[in-house]
Protein backbone atom coordinates (compact mmCIF):
# COMPACT_ATOMS: atom_id res chain seq x y z
CA UNK A 1 0.00 0.00 0.00
CA UNK A 2 1.62 3.70 -0.90
CA UNK A 3 1.99 5.93 2.13
CA UNK A 4 -0.69 8.64 2.41
CA UNK A 5 0.64 12.04 0.55
CA UNK A 6 -0.92 14.30 3.21
CA UNK A 7 0.88 17.27 5.32
CA UNK A 8 1.59 14.99 7.62
CA UNK A 9 4.98 14.39 7.63
CA UNK A 10 6.04 15.93 10.83
CA UNK A 11 3.54 13.62 12.98
CA UNK A 12 5.37 10.47 11.51
CA UNK A 13 8.17 11.83 13.63
CA UNK A 14 6.33 12.18 16.87
CA UNK A 15 5.65 16.17 16.73
CA UNK A 16 5.01 18.70 19.27
CA UNK A 17 1.79 19.52 18.54
CA UNK A 18 0.46 16.30 18.92
CA UNK A 19 2.54 14.47 21.66
CA UNK A 20 2.79 17.77 23.87
CA UNK A 21 2.13 17.14 27.34
CA UNK A 22 0.05 19.85 27.81
CA UNK A 23 -2.92 17.64 25.60
CA UNK A 24 -1.84 14.16 26.59
CA UNK A 25 -2.43 15.31 30.45
CA UNK A 26 -5.82 17.02 29.78
CA UNK A 27 -7.14 13.84 27.35
CA UNK A 28 -6.12 11.77 30.10
CA UNK A 29 -7.86 13.52 32.79
CA UNK A 30 -11.20 13.71 30.77
CA UNK A 31 -10.61 9.88 30.40
CA UNK A 32 -10.04 9.58 34.11
CA UNK A 33 -12.34 12.11 35.77
CA UNK A 34 -15.58 12.37 33.38
CA UNK A 35 -16.34 8.61 33.30
CA UNK A 36 -16.83 8.85 36.96
CA UNK A 37 -18.75 12.05 37.44
CA UNK A 38 -21.37 11.05 35.03
CA UNK A 39 -20.56 7.37 36.47
CA UNK A 40 -23.90 5.39 34.34
CA UNK A 41 -23.20 2.24 33.10
CA UNK A 42 -24.02 3.28 29.39
CA UNK A 43 -20.89 6.14 29.56
CA UNK A 44 -18.31 3.24 31.28
CA UNK A 45 -19.56 1.03 28.15
CA UNK A 46 -18.78 3.84 25.76
CA UNK A 47 -15.32 4.54 27.54
CA UNK A 48 -14.43 0.93 27.60
CA UNK A 49 -15.15 0.81 23.76
CA UNK A 50 -13.28 3.93 22.57
CA UNK A 51 -10.04 2.62 24.65
CA UNK A 52 -10.01 -0.54 23.08
CA UNK A 53 -10.96 0.78 19.58
CA UNK A 54 -7.69 3.09 20.24
CA UNK A 55 -5.90 -0.50 21.09
CA UNK A 56 -7.06 -2.13 18.20
CA UNK A 57 -6.19 1.04 15.84
CA UNK A 58 -2.70 1.76 17.06
CA UNK A 59 -2.26 -2.09 17.07
CA UNK A 60 -3.05 -1.86 13.38
CA UNK A 61 -1.09 0.78 12.69
CA UNK A 62 2.20 -0.50 13.89
CA UNK A 63 2.06 -3.14 10.83
CA UNK A 64 -0.28 -1.60 8.38
CA UNK A 65 0.78 1.77 9.05
CA UNK A 66 4.81 2.13 9.92
CA UNK A 67 5.82 -0.56 7.94
CA UNK A 68 3.14 -0.68 5.26
CA UNK A 69 2.15 -4.21 5.19
CA UNK A 70 -1.59 -4.20 4.72
CA UNK A 71 -2.95 -6.73 7.25
CA UNK A 72 -6.52 -8.28 7.23
CA UNK A 73 -6.04 -10.90 9.53
CA UNK A 74 -5.84 -8.87 12.99
CA UNK A 75 -9.29 -10.45 14.08
CA UNK A 76 -7.01 -13.72 13.91
CA UNK A 77 -4.72 -11.86 16.44
CA UNK A 78 -7.81 -10.94 18.52
CA UNK A 79 -9.25 -14.25 18.64
CA UNK A 80 -6.20 -16.02 20.49
CA UNK A 81 -6.13 -13.48 22.61
CA UNK A 82 -9.49 -13.64 23.95
CA UNK A 83 -9.16 -17.09 23.84
CA UNK A 84 -6.10 -17.68 25.39
CA UNK A 85 -7.26 -15.31 28.46
CA UNK A 86 -10.67 -16.20 28.60
CA UNK A 87 -9.74 -20.03 28.96
CA UNK A 88 -6.57 -19.23 31.40
CA UNK A 89 -8.86 -16.89 33.34
CA UNK A 90 -12.05 -18.82 33.65
CA UNK A 91 -9.65 -21.82 35.10
CA UNK A 92 -8.60 -19.71 37.95
CA UNK A 93 -5.53 -17.61 36.72
CA UNK A 94 -5.50 -14.39 38.04
CA UNK A 95 -7.17 -12.00 35.33
CA UNK A 96 -3.48 -9.74 34.60
CA UNK A 97 -1.28 -13.16 34.01
CA UNK A 98 -3.77 -14.58 32.08
CA UNK A 99 -4.11 -11.38 29.77
CA UNK A 100 0.02 -11.28 29.63
CA UNK A 101 -0.15 -15.06 28.60
CA UNK A 102 -2.70 -14.71 26.09
CA UNK A 103 -0.81 -11.35 24.58
CA UNK A 104 2.94 -13.30 24.41
CA UNK A 105 0.84 -16.32 22.72
CA UNK A 106 -0.50 -14.05 20.18
CA UNK A 107 2.71 -12.77 19.52
CA UNK A 108 4.37 -16.26 18.84
CA UNK A 109 1.22 -17.69 16.33
CA UNK A 110 2.33 -14.11 14.91
CA UNK A 111 6.14 -15.01 14.51
CA UNK A 112 4.96 -18.34 13.11
CA UNK A 113 2.72 -17.40 10.75
CA UNK A 114 4.78 -14.79 10.05
CA UNK A 115 7.83 -15.59 8.55
CA UNK A 116 5.71 -17.19 5.79
CA UNK A 117 3.50 -14.99 4.67
CA UNK A 118 5.93 -11.96 4.38
CA UNK A 119 6.94 -13.93 1.07
CA UNK A 120 4.18 -12.29 0.25
CA UNK A 121 3.83 -9.16 -0.82
CA UNK A 122 0.62 -6.13 -1.10
CA UNK A 123 -2.12 -7.21 -2.19
CA UNK A 124 -1.51 -11.16 -1.97
CA UNK A 125 -0.16 -10.39 1.71
CA UNK A 126 -3.59 -8.86 2.70
CA UNK A 127 -4.95 -12.07 1.56
CA UNK A 128 -3.02 -14.46 3.26
CA UNK A 129 -3.26 -12.77 6.53
CA UNK A 130 -7.36 -12.70 5.98
CA UNK A 131 -7.29 -16.81 5.10
CA UNK A 132 -5.18 -17.48 8.22
CA UNK A 133 -7.42 -15.62 10.49
CA UNK A 134 -10.81 -17.01 8.67
CA UNK A 135 -9.12 -20.50 9.25
CA UNK A 136 -8.62 -19.43 12.74
CA UNK A 137 -12.10 -18.86 12.70
CA UNK A 138 -13.85 -21.51 11.22
CA UNK A 139 -11.46 -24.23 13.63
CA UNK A 140 -12.63 -22.66 16.86
CA UNK A 141 -16.33 -22.50 15.41
CA UNK A 142 -15.92 -25.95 14.44
CA UNK A 143 -14.23 -27.17 17.92
CA UNK A 144 -15.88 -24.52 20.50
CA UNK A 145 -19.55 -24.14 19.42
CA UNK A 146 -21.17 -23.34 22.54
CA UNK A 147 -21.29 -20.10 24.16
CA UNK A 148 -18.45 -19.09 27.02
CA UNK A 149 -20.28 -17.55 30.25
CA UNK A 150 -18.72 -16.50 33.23
CA UNK A 151 -19.60 -18.57 36.25
CA UNK A 152 -21.73 -17.13 38.79
CA UNK A 153 -19.95 -15.73 41.50
CA UNK A 154 -17.94 -13.79 38.32
CA UNK A 155 -21.41 -12.09 37.63
CA UNK A 156 -22.15 -11.40 40.96
CA UNK A 157 -18.74 -9.59 41.53
CA UNK A 158 -18.78 -7.75 37.89
CA UNK A 159 -17.68 -4.26 38.07
CA UNK A 160 -17.50 -2.13 34.86
CA UNK A 161 -15.41 0.53 35.93
CA UNK A 162 -12.81 -2.09 36.28
CA UNK A 163 -13.17 -3.27 32.42
CA UNK A 164 -12.92 0.56 31.75
CA UNK A 165 -9.49 1.27 33.77
CA UNK A 166 -7.94 -1.99 32.33
CA UNK A 167 -8.97 -1.12 29.03
CA UNK A 168 -7.59 2.21 29.30
CA UNK A 169 -4.82 1.48 31.08
CA UNK A 170 -4.28 -0.73 27.73
CA UNK A 171 -4.77 2.11 25.31
CA UNK A 172 -2.52 4.09 27.38
CA UNK A 173 0.69 1.48 27.20
CA UNK A 174 -0.07 0.76 23.09
CA UNK A 175 -0.40 4.56 22.41
CA UNK A 176 3.32 4.79 24.18
CA UNK A 177 4.50 1.60 22.95
CA UNK A 178 3.41 3.39 19.17
CA UNK A 179 5.33 6.11 20.09
CA UNK A 180 8.29 4.63 21.44
CA UNK A 181 9.08 2.22 18.00
CA UNK A 182 8.83 5.37 16.10
CA UNK A 183 11.41 6.89 18.19
CA UNK A 184 13.50 3.89 18.06
CA UNK A 185 16.66 2.66 16.31
CA UNK A 186 14.57 0.34 14.18
CA UNK A 187 12.12 2.77 13.10
CA UNK A 188 13.60 3.94 10.30
CA UNK A 189 14.35 0.60 8.94
CA UNK A 190 10.61 0.01 9.08
CA UNK A 191 9.56 3.10 7.48
CA UNK A 192 12.16 2.36 4.65
CA UNK A 193 10.37 -0.95 4.42
CA UNK A 194 7.02 0.87 3.60
CA UNK A 195 8.45 2.88 1.50
CA UNK A 196 10.32 0.77 -1.03
CA UNK A 197 11.56 -2.35 0.26
CA UNK A 198 14.06 -3.12 -2.17
CA UNK A 199 16.02 0.55 -1.82
CA UNK A 200 15.86 -0.42 1.94
CA UNK A 201 17.55 -3.70 1.70
CA UNK A 202 20.32 -2.12 -0.77
CA UNK A 203 20.70 0.56 2.00
CA UNK A 204 21.59 -2.27 4.53
CA UNK A 205 18.13 -3.14 6.11
CA UNK A 206 17.11 -6.38 6.87
CA UNK A 207 13.88 -6.48 5.85
CA UNK A 208 12.22 -9.57 7.07
CA UNK A 209 13.68 -8.77 10.66
CA UNK A 210 12.04 -5.01 10.60
CA UNK A 211 8.46 -6.38 9.30
CA UNK A 212 8.18 -9.35 12.00
CA UNK A 213 9.42 -6.86 15.30
CA UNK A 214 6.47 -4.66 13.43
CA UNK A 215 4.17 -7.99 12.99
CA UNK A 216 5.23 -8.72 17.13
CA UNK A 217 4.45 -5.94 18.70
CA UNK A 218 1.26 -5.48 16.43
CA UNK A 219 0.35 -8.82 17.45
CA UNK A 220 0.83 -8.45 21.21
CA UNK A 221 -1.24 -5.80 21.60
CA UNK A 222 -3.96 -7.02 19.16
CA UNK A 223 -3.73 -10.01 21.20
CA UNK A 224 -3.81 -8.15 24.83
CA UNK A 225 -7.09 -6.37 23.35
CA UNK A 226 -8.50 -9.54 22.49
CA UNK A 227 -7.87 -10.65 26.27
CA UNK A 228 -9.54 -7.16 27.09
CA UNK A 229 -12.44 -8.18 25.28
CA UNK A 230 -12.73 -11.40 26.58
CA UNK A 231 -12.61 -9.76 30.35
CA UNK A 232 -15.37 -8.19 29.72
CA UNK A 233 -17.98 -10.25 27.96
CA UNK A 234 -20.63 -11.83 30.14
CA UNK A 235 -20.87 -14.48 27.44
CA UNK A 236 -20.08 -14.86 23.81
CA UNK A 237 -19.59 -17.41 21.11
CA UNK A 238 -15.94 -18.26 21.28
CA UNK A 239 -15.88 -17.75 17.37
CA UNK A 240 -17.18 -13.97 18.08
CA UNK A 241 -13.65 -12.15 18.36
CA UNK A 242 -12.25 -14.04 15.26
CA UNK A 243 -14.91 -12.18 13.20
CA UNK A 244 -13.30 -10.11 10.65
CA UNK A 245 -15.05 -6.90 11.65
CA UNK A 246 -12.89 -6.71 14.51
CA UNK A 247 -9.77 -6.52 11.44
CA UNK A 248 -11.73 -3.93 9.78
CA UNK A 249 -12.61 -1.52 12.50
CA UNK A 250 -9.30 -1.53 13.92
CA UNK A 251 -8.29 -0.88 9.67
CA UNK A 252 -10.95 2.28 10.09
CA UNK A 253 -9.95 3.12 13.06
CA UNK A 254 -6.07 4.11 11.64
CA UNK A 255 -7.06 5.52 8.24
CA UNK A 256 -10.35 7.52 9.70
CA UNK A 257 -7.58 8.85 12.26
CA UNK A 258 -4.57 9.29 10.22
CA UNK A 259 -2.83 6.19 9.34
CA UNK A 260 1.25 6.01 9.92
CA UNK A 261 1.09 8.27 13.18
CA UNK A 262 0.80 8.39 16.19
CA UNK A 263 -2.16 10.46 17.05
CA UNK A 264 -4.15 9.27 14.30
CA UNK A 265 -5.48 6.19 15.77
CA UNK A 266 -6.20 7.96 19.26
CA UNK A 267 -8.36 9.95 17.41
CA UNK A 268 -9.33 7.50 14.90
CA UNK A 269 -10.56 5.39 17.58
CA UNK A 270 -12.81 7.73 20.14
CA UNK A 271 -14.44 9.18 16.56
CA UNK A 272 -15.16 6.08 15.49
CA UNK A 273 -16.75 4.54 18.11
CA UNK A 274 -18.61 7.72 19.29
CA UNK A 275 -19.89 7.82 16.48
CA UNK A 276 -20.49 4.05 15.97
CA UNK A 277 -22.13 3.95 19.18
CA UNK A 278 -24.50 7.17 18.44
CA UNK A 279 -25.89 5.76 15.93
CA UNK A 280 -26.43 2.41 16.24
CA UNK A 281 -28.30 2.91 19.18
CA UNK A 282 -31.02 4.82 16.93
CA UNK A 283 -30.13 3.69 13.39
CA UNK A 284 -29.16 0.21 14.13
CA UNK A 285 -26.57 -0.47 11.12
CA UNK A 286 -26.70 2.62 9.55
CA UNK A 287 -22.65 3.56 10.87
CA UNK A 288 -21.66 0.77 8.43
CA UNK A 289 -22.72 2.65 5.10
CA UNK A 290 -21.84 6.23 6.84
CA UNK A 291 -17.89 4.70 7.60
CA UNK A 292 -17.87 3.16 4.17
CA UNK A 293 -18.07 6.78 2.42
CA UNK A 294 -16.18 8.42 4.82
CA UNK A 295 -13.61 5.01 4.55
CA UNK A 296 -13.36 6.22 0.81
CA UNK A 297 -13.19 9.82 1.12
CA UNK A 298 -10.44 9.54 3.68
CA UNK A 299 -7.96 7.27 0.96
CA UNK A 300 -9.29 9.42 -2.04
CA UNK A 301 -8.81 12.34 -1.09
CA UNK A 302 -7.83 12.75 2.98
CA UNK A 303 -5.21 10.31 3.12
CA UNK A 304 -3.87 11.93 6.11
CA UNK A 305 -7.43 10.93 7.86
CA UNK A 306 -9.12 13.07 10.21
CA UNK A 307 -5.60 14.87 11.03
CA UNK A 308 -5.22 15.94 7.88
CA UNK A 309 -8.29 17.49 7.77
CA UNK A 310 -8.03 19.28 10.96
CA UNK A 311 -4.28 20.64 9.75
CA UNK A 312 -5.95 21.84 6.66
CA UNK A 313 -8.97 22.95 8.48
CA UNK A 314 -6.07 24.67 11.06
CA UNK A 315 -4.18 26.44 8.38
CA UNK A 316 -7.15 27.88 6.14
CA UNK A 317 -7.82 29.59 9.29
CA UNK A 318 -4.52 30.81 9.69
CA UNK A 319 -4.36 32.20 6.41
CA UNK A 320 -7.92 34.13 7.10
CA UNK A 321 -6.45 35.79 10.05
CA UNK A 322 -3.48 37.31 8.18
CA UNK A 323 -6.40 38.48 6.20
CA UNK A 324 -7.46 36.90 2.83
CA UNK A 325 -5.93 34.17 1.16
CA UNK A 326 -2.51 34.00 -0.01
CA UNK A 327 -1.92 36.77 1.27
CA UNK A 328 1.08 35.79 3.42
CA UNK A 329 0.04 32.56 4.05
CA UNK A 330 3.37 29.70 4.05
CA UNK A 331 4.38 29.50 0.29
CA UNK A 332 3.88 26.00 -1.24
CA UNK A 333 7.16 25.12 -0.64
CA UNK A 334 6.62 25.41 3.06
CA UNK A 335 3.75 23.89 3.25
CA UNK A 336 5.62 20.81 1.96
CA UNK A 337 7.29 20.75 5.48
CA UNK B 1 47.15 -4.54 -9.28
CA UNK B 2 44.71 -6.70 -7.63
CA UNK B 3 41.32 -6.73 -8.28
CA UNK B 4 38.98 -5.00 -6.95
CA UNK B 5 35.26 -5.81 -7.82
CA UNK B 6 35.70 -9.30 -10.40
CA UNK B 7 32.58 -10.11 -11.99
CA UNK B 8 33.67 -13.72 -13.23
CA UNK B 9 30.95 -15.50 -16.16
CA UNK B 10 27.58 -14.33 -14.60
CA UNK B 11 24.80 -15.56 -15.72
CA UNK B 12 21.39 -14.48 -14.75
CA UNK B 13 17.82 -15.09 -16.25
CA UNK B 14 14.27 -13.77 -15.47
CA UNK B 15 12.30 -16.96 -15.29
CA UNK B 16 13.19 -18.60 -18.99
CA UNK B 17 14.33 -15.43 -20.07
CA UNK B 18 18.01 -15.34 -19.69
CA UNK B 19 19.09 -11.28 -19.47
CA UNK B 20 23.26 -12.17 -19.16
CA UNK B 21 25.38 -14.59 -20.54
CA UNK B 22 28.54 -15.13 -18.86
CA UNK B 23 29.51 -11.92 -18.31
CA UNK B 24 32.97 -10.97 -17.18
CA UNK B 25 34.49 -7.32 -15.38
CA UNK B 26 36.56 -6.30 -13.27
CA UNK B 27 36.89 -3.05 -11.67
CA UNK B 28 40.29 -2.18 -10.18
CA UNK B 29 40.35 0.35 -6.75
CA UNK B 30 39.86 4.02 -7.45
CA UNK B 31 38.32 3.60 -10.97
CA UNK B 32 35.94 4.87 -12.46
CA UNK B 33 34.36 2.13 -15.09
CA UNK B 34 31.57 2.72 -17.45
CA UNK B 35 28.99 -0.04 -18.21
CA UNK B 36 27.59 1.44 -21.83
CA UNK B 37 25.43 -0.21 -23.99
CA UNK B 38 21.69 -0.24 -25.45
CA UNK B 39 18.25 -0.25 -24.11
CA UNK B 40 17.79 -3.63 -22.89
CA UNK B 41 21.49 -4.76 -23.18
CA UNK B 42 20.98 -6.27 -19.36
CA UNK B 43 23.18 -3.34 -17.51
CA UNK B 44 20.77 -2.97 -14.75
CA UNK B 45 20.29 -6.70 -14.26
CA UNK B 46 24.22 -6.37 -13.72
CA UNK B 47 24.31 -4.03 -11.30
CA UNK B 48 21.12 -5.13 -9.59
CA UNK B 49 23.07 -8.47 -9.67
CA UNK B 50 25.96 -7.00 -7.82
CA UNK B 51 23.73 -5.49 -5.38
CA UNK B 52 22.24 -8.79 -4.40
CA UNK B 53 18.71 -7.42 -5.81
CA UNK B 54 19.29 -10.70 -8.67
CA UNK B 55 19.54 -14.33 -7.97
CA UNK B 56 22.47 -15.26 -10.32
CA UNK B 57 21.72 -18.11 -11.91
CA UNK B 58 25.85 -19.10 -12.65
CA UNK B 59 29.37 -17.79 -11.92
CA UNK B 60 30.39 -15.56 -9.15
CA UNK B 61 31.03 -11.82 -8.08
CA UNK B 62 34.12 -10.65 -5.84
CA UNK B 63 35.01 -7.54 -3.60
CA UNK B 64 38.57 -8.02 -2.93
CA UNK B 65 38.31 -12.06 -1.32
CA UNK B 66 34.91 -11.84 -0.26
CA UNK B 67 31.99 -13.42 -2.11
CA UNK B 68 29.61 -10.98 -2.54
CA UNK B 69 26.92 -13.51 -4.69
CA UNK B 70 26.74 -15.81 -1.65
CA UNK B 71 25.29 -12.59 0.51
CA UNK B 72 22.02 -11.08 0.71
CA UNK B 73 21.43 -7.62 -0.32
CA UNK B 74 21.20 -6.14 3.25
CA UNK B 75 24.82 -7.53 3.86
CA UNK B 76 26.15 -6.42 0.80
CA UNK B 77 25.56 -2.89 1.40
CA UNK B 78 27.43 -3.25 4.57
CA UNK B 79 30.29 -4.40 2.86
CA UNK B 80 29.85 -0.72 1.73
CA UNK B 81 28.99 -1.90 -2.35
CA UNK B 82 25.99 0.67 -2.73
CA UNK B 83 23.81 1.37 -5.45
CA UNK B 84 22.24 4.46 -6.82
CA UNK B 85 19.21 2.45 -8.45
CA UNK B 86 17.53 3.58 -11.73
CA UNK B 87 15.04 6.19 -11.00
CA UNK B 88 16.77 7.17 -7.79
CA UNK B 89 14.00 4.37 -5.22
CA UNK B 90 13.76 7.33 -2.68
CA UNK B 91 11.54 6.69 0.25
CA UNK B 92 9.49 8.92 -1.25
CA UNK B 93 7.33 9.96 1.93
CA UNK B 94 10.01 10.72 4.07
CA UNK B 95 11.93 13.69 4.93
CA UNK B 96 15.43 14.44 3.01
CA UNK B 97 17.01 13.82 6.29
CA UNK B 98 15.72 10.36 7.11
CA UNK B 99 16.15 9.65 3.74
CA UNK B 100 20.26 10.14 4.58
CA UNK B 101 20.33 8.52 7.75
CA UNK B 102 18.35 5.26 6.32
CA UNK B 103 21.25 4.93 3.82
CA UNK B 104 23.61 4.90 6.87
CA UNK B 105 21.55 1.64 8.70
CA UNK B 106 24.05 -0.59 8.25
CA UNK B 107 26.58 -1.09 11.55
CA UNK B 108 29.79 0.14 9.96
CA UNK B 109 27.96 3.16 7.91
CA UNK B 110 25.90 3.57 11.14
CA UNK B 111 29.17 4.08 13.49
CA UNK B 112 30.25 7.08 11.14
CA UNK B 113 26.60 8.62 10.84
CA UNK B 114 27.45 12.29 12.29
CA UNK B 115 30.99 12.99 10.24
CA UNK B 116 29.51 11.49 6.93
CA UNK B 117 26.46 13.78 7.28
CA UNK B 118 28.50 16.73 7.65
CA UNK B 119 30.63 15.60 4.38
CA UNK B 120 27.41 14.91 2.17
CA UNK B 121 25.83 18.50 3.29
CA UNK B 122 29.13 20.09 2.19
CA UNK B 123 28.84 17.86 -0.86
CA UNK B 124 25.33 18.66 -1.31
CA UNK B 125 24.76 21.97 0.49
CA UNK B 126 21.03 22.11 -0.92
CA UNK B 127 19.98 18.94 1.29
CA UNK B 128 20.52 20.41 4.21
CA UNK B 129 18.62 23.27 3.74
CA UNK B 130 15.90 20.95 2.57
CA UNK B 131 16.46 18.60 5.51
CA UNK B 132 13.19 18.40 6.60
CA UNK B 133 11.53 18.34 2.88
CA UNK B 134 9.85 15.23 2.20
CA UNK B 135 11.77 13.53 -0.60
CA UNK B 136 8.91 13.47 -3.20
CA UNK B 137 8.13 16.94 -3.16
CA UNK B 138 11.43 17.94 -4.70
CA UNK B 139 12.83 18.04 -8.09
CA UNK B 140 14.74 15.47 -10.14
CA UNK B 141 17.77 17.41 -10.61
CA UNK B 142 16.96 17.55 -6.12
CA UNK B 143 16.10 14.11 -5.92
CA UNK B 144 19.43 12.83 -7.76
CA UNK B 145 21.52 14.58 -5.09
CA UNK B 146 19.81 12.81 -2.81
CA UNK B 147 19.84 9.39 -3.90
CA UNK B 148 23.52 10.01 -4.26
CA UNK B 149 23.90 11.95 -0.74
CA UNK B 150 22.14 8.77 0.49
CA UNK B 151 24.38 6.49 -1.24
CA UNK B 152 27.60 8.24 0.86
CA UNK B 153 25.53 7.49 3.64
CA UNK B 154 26.14 4.46 3.11
CA UNK B 155 30.36 5.19 3.30
CA UNK B 156 31.20 3.24 0.06
CA UNK B 157 33.95 1.98 -0.88
CA UNK B 158 32.52 0.84 -4.44
CA UNK B 159 29.63 2.70 -5.51
CA UNK B 160 27.09 2.08 -8.38
CA UNK B 161 25.17 4.27 -10.04
CA UNK B 162 22.49 2.95 -12.54
CA UNK B 163 21.58 5.88 -15.08
CA UNK B 164 22.48 9.17 -12.87
CA UNK B 165 21.55 11.18 -15.61
CA UNK B 166 18.08 10.00 -16.42
CA UNK B 167 15.81 12.58 -17.15
CA UNK B 168 17.66 15.04 -16.05
CA UNK B 169 18.57 18.65 -18.00
CA UNK B 170 22.35 19.22 -19.23
CA UNK B 171 23.43 21.50 -16.69
CA UNK B 172 22.02 19.10 -13.90
CA UNK B 173 23.80 16.41 -15.46
CA UNK B 174 27.01 18.03 -16.01
CA UNK B 175 26.96 18.99 -12.05
CA UNK B 176 26.15 15.05 -11.25
CA UNK B 177 28.76 14.41 -13.01
CA UNK B 178 31.10 16.97 -11.50
CA UNK B 179 30.22 15.46 -8.18
CA UNK B 180 31.05 11.74 -9.40
CA UNK B 181 34.53 13.09 -10.54
CA UNK B 182 35.26 14.58 -6.70
CA UNK B 183 33.90 11.41 -4.85
CA UNK B 184 36.31 9.64 -7.13
CA UNK B 185 39.13 11.82 -6.53
CA UNK B 186 38.52 11.02 -2.76
CA UNK B 187 38.99 7.65 -3.26
CA UNK B 188 35.54 5.51 -3.94
CA UNK B 189 35.84 3.45 -6.71
CA UNK B 190 32.64 4.01 -9.10
CA UNK B 191 31.08 1.73 -11.30
CA UNK B 192 28.57 3.56 -13.42
CA UNK B 193 25.40 2.32 -16.04
CA UNK B 194 25.09 4.91 -18.88
CA UNK B 195 22.56 5.53 -21.75
CA UNK B 196 24.33 9.09 -21.99
CA UNK B 197 27.71 6.93 -23.30
CA UNK B 198 29.57 10.10 -24.67
CA UNK B 199 29.52 11.82 -21.26
CA UNK B 200 30.17 8.47 -18.83
CA UNK B 201 33.16 8.08 -21.67
CA UNK B 202 34.20 11.33 -20.83
CA UNK B 203 34.08 10.57 -17.05
CA UNK B 204 35.27 7.13 -16.75
CA UNK B 205 39.23 5.81 -17.05
CA UNK B 206 37.57 2.57 -18.54
CA UNK B 207 34.83 1.35 -20.06
CA UNK B 208 32.70 -1.88 -21.06
CA UNK B 209 30.19 -2.38 -23.65
CA UNK B 210 27.25 -4.90 -23.20
CA UNK B 211 25.08 -6.01 -25.50
CA UNK B 212 22.15 -8.35 -25.62
CA UNK B 213 23.57 -9.61 -22.18
CA UNK B 214 27.01 -10.40 -23.43
CA UNK B 215 30.17 -8.63 -23.41
CA UNK B 216 30.60 -6.80 -26.28
CA UNK B 217 33.63 -4.93 -25.68
CA UNK B 218 36.77 -2.93 -23.76
CA UNK B 219 38.99 -0.38 -23.64
CA UNK B 220 40.10 2.55 -21.88
CA UNK B 221 37.41 5.41 -22.21
CA UNK B 222 39.77 7.48 -24.10
CA UNK B 223 40.31 5.22 -26.77
CA UNK B 224 36.39 4.07 -27.05
CA UNK B 225 35.79 7.56 -27.66
CA UNK B 226 37.43 7.97 -31.14
CA UNK B 227 36.30 4.13 -32.22
CA UNK B 228 34.54 3.99 -34.94
CA UNK B 229 32.38 1.39 -34.39
CA UNK B 230 31.24 2.96 -30.65
CA UNK B 231 31.31 6.48 -32.55
CA UNK B 232 28.28 5.16 -34.92
CA UNK B 233 26.55 3.09 -32.17
CA UNK B 234 26.68 5.20 -29.08
CA UNK B 235 27.92 8.84 -29.83
CA UNK B 236 25.50 9.06 -33.05
CA UNK B 237 28.36 10.29 -34.68
CA UNK B 238 28.61 8.82 -38.35
CA UNK B 239 32.05 8.48 -39.77
CA UNK B 240 31.06 10.20 -43.12
CA UNK B 241 30.41 13.23 -41.43
CA UNK B 242 33.52 13.34 -39.46
CA UNK B 243 35.12 13.51 -43.15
Amino acid sequence: MKTPAGGQLSLWKPSRRWSGPGLIVVVLAFAIVFPQQIAQDNIWNLFFLMSLGITMGQSWNMLGGFAGQTSLGHAGFFGIGALVTRTLWLHGTPFILALVVGGVATATFAMIIGAPTFRLRGAYFAIGTLAVAEVLRITVAQNRPFISTMPGDMIASYSLPARYWVALALAVVTTGAAYLLLRSRWSLGILGVREDEEAAQASGVHVLRHKLLALALSALFMGLAGGVFAFKQISYYPEAPFLPTFTFEAMMIAYIGGVGTVAGPVIGGAFFVFVRERLAANLTDVHQVIFGVLFILVVLIFPGGLLEIWERLRRLATRRQQGGPRASGPSPEEEGL
Amino acid sequence: MSDFLRIQDVSVAYGDIQALWDVSLNVEEGEIVALIGPNGAGKTTLMRAVAGLNPLKSGGIHLGDKALHTLRAHQIAEQGVILVPEGRRLFGGLSVLDNLELGAYSKRARQVRAETLKLVYELFPLLADRKLQRANTMSGGQQQMLAIGRALMGVPRLLMLDEPSLGLGPLVVESIFETIKRMNDQGVTVFLVEQNAWQALELAHRAYILEQGRIAGTGLAQELLRDDRVKQAYLGISPAAEV
